[in-house]
């Protein structure tokens, strides 16, 4: 996954996750969670940062099993849960809407695990020809992330020094970062445009990204070949 | 005033302002799914995230308020929901749809007005506007059809609310004080507030 055009990758898992919202059939959600994970770990992911960022995923996949099961729209049920006969229909509601974040959820975290956000910038200006001036100024915004979150770290720490309690993410934290925001995103455009940068004219490029033959095919096989293996099997 | 073409400054700030907002919205989450996991055994948990649904028009509205040029509110709410995907969220892919939606909504409701009130009323209707667009995906793409009509209104009127306290009076609240900071001078909101002077004595 690693190797794949990340524009292209982007599209395709899209119209993976649409094809998925447009079946209501739990197994086939779940079977895009389960090759989404196998992905992960074909690729390399770490498991750690996998496990993590799961657990959430896990808590919301429960409550909507829960909602669905509860709060069950009795006429608009789909006549597939008498003939499988998984139980209840008020479970295979739960279970439809359950299923559906695990899958949305594992293909989300497959692109984002498996990308590389330079490079996604970069190819989003290059193949999907967004303006330069949105790809650099996304790329500084990038490369200012750090700050902010030591910025924010900073705050809190002086807080703490006066002996003054505040909650994560309460306003007084947050009105310093907006601040910072501001000032930084002032000098960065001065920053820029003093050393030339103009989003007009073409620039030439330190690595190019490229669009492969396999990228073709992966977008091939997702946008194509995946729905009509659905609807016609 | 009326410049209406978006300088490098401005797209940097949009930019900031939705990593910002990106960071913002992951926290959120977490505490939005840490509510509802409370109420999932009452079978009520849609409503812990309808509570707090409206953080995440912030970043549209508050944006445009402090640029006021037309696009703004939908480009921020667009680059803060791919931020917040390159960070890593449980949403999945859609988060970027998502985003275009809600900037939609938030856009819609400062075009209505042709770009001219920027007040406590276009600041929340902005809200409003995001809200029952993202309702209408939500409705298809989550399937929430297959939850009782009753809940979905009830649902969608603590969506309202939250859209009003959170996109209207407190982004308000933030963008004035803001400008009484004098950081924004630059941009068009910065011309609607006086800000403190210091006067040198060598004048």
């Amino acid at each position: 996954m690693r190797s794949l055009n990340p524009a292209f990758k982007l599209i395709g898992l899209l119209a993976v996750t649409f094809l998925l919202a447009a079946r209501h059939d739990p197994l086939l959600s779940l079977s895009a969670f389960v090759i989404s994970l196998i992905a992960m770990l074909v690729s390399r992911v770490r498991l750690k940062a996998m496990l993590l960022l799961f657990l959430p995923v896990f808590l919301a996949a429960a409550g909507m099993f829960f909602t669905g099961y509860r709060f069950a729209a009795g006429n608009s049920m789909p006549v597939r849960a008498e003939i499988l006969h998984i139980g209840s229909s008020a479970v295979w509601n739960g279970l439809t809407l359950s299923s559906r974040v695990l899958a949305y959820a594992g293909l989300g975290l497959l692109f984002a695990l498996t990308t590389d956000r330079i490079e996604l910038i970069r190819s989003f200006q290059k193949q999907l020809h967004v303006p330069a001036i949105f790809a650099y100024g996304l790329l500084a915004a990038w490369g200012i992330f750090p700050h902010m979150a030591l910025e924010y770290r900073r705050t809190r720490a002086a807080f703490r020094a006066r002996g003054i309690h505040v909650f994560p993410m309460s306003p007084s934290l947050l009105n310093p970062l907006l601040v910072k925001s501001v000032r930084w995103s002032e000098e960065l455009a001065i920053a820029m445009e003093s050393k030339g940068f103009d989003g007009r004219t073409t620039r030439s490029e330190f690595a190019p990204v490229l669009v492969r033959t396999s990228d073709w095919v992966f977008l091939a096989v997702c946008c194509l070949g995946l729905p009509a293996a659905v609807f016609f099997l | 005033m009326k410049q209406k073409h978006w300088e490098l400054k401005d797209v940097i700030m949009m930019a900031i302002l939705g990593a910002v907002f990106a960071a913002v919205y992951l926290a959120v989450f977490e505490g939005g799914l840490a509510l509802s996991t409370l109420l999932t055994p009452f079978g009520l948990a849609p409503y812990g995230f309808e509570l707090i649904y409206g953080v995440w028009f912030m970043a549209s509205t508050l944006a445009a308020y402090i640029i006021r040029k037309p696009g703004v509110a939908l480009i921020t709410e667009v680059l803060a929901a791919a931020v917040e995907l390159l960070l890593g969220n449980s949403g999945g892919m859609t988060v970027v749809l998502t985003g275009v939606i809600q900037g939609l909504g938030a856009e819609l409701a400062f075009a209505a007005f042709r770009y001219r009130k920027w007040n406590l009323l276009s600041m929340s209707l902005s809200g409003i506007f995001s809200a029952i667009l993202i309702f209408c995906f939500e409705l298809y793409y989550l399937s929430y059809y297959l939850v009782s009509p009753s809940v979905l209104a009830g649902q969608l009127a603590v969506r309202f609310l939250s859209a009003i306290v959170f996109s209207g009076i407190i982004c308000k609240l933030a963008g004035d004080g803001l400008a009484k900071t004098g950081v924004v001078k630059s941009y068009a909101i910065g011309a609607t507030v006086k800000t403190a002077r210091v006067y040198d004595e060598e004048e």
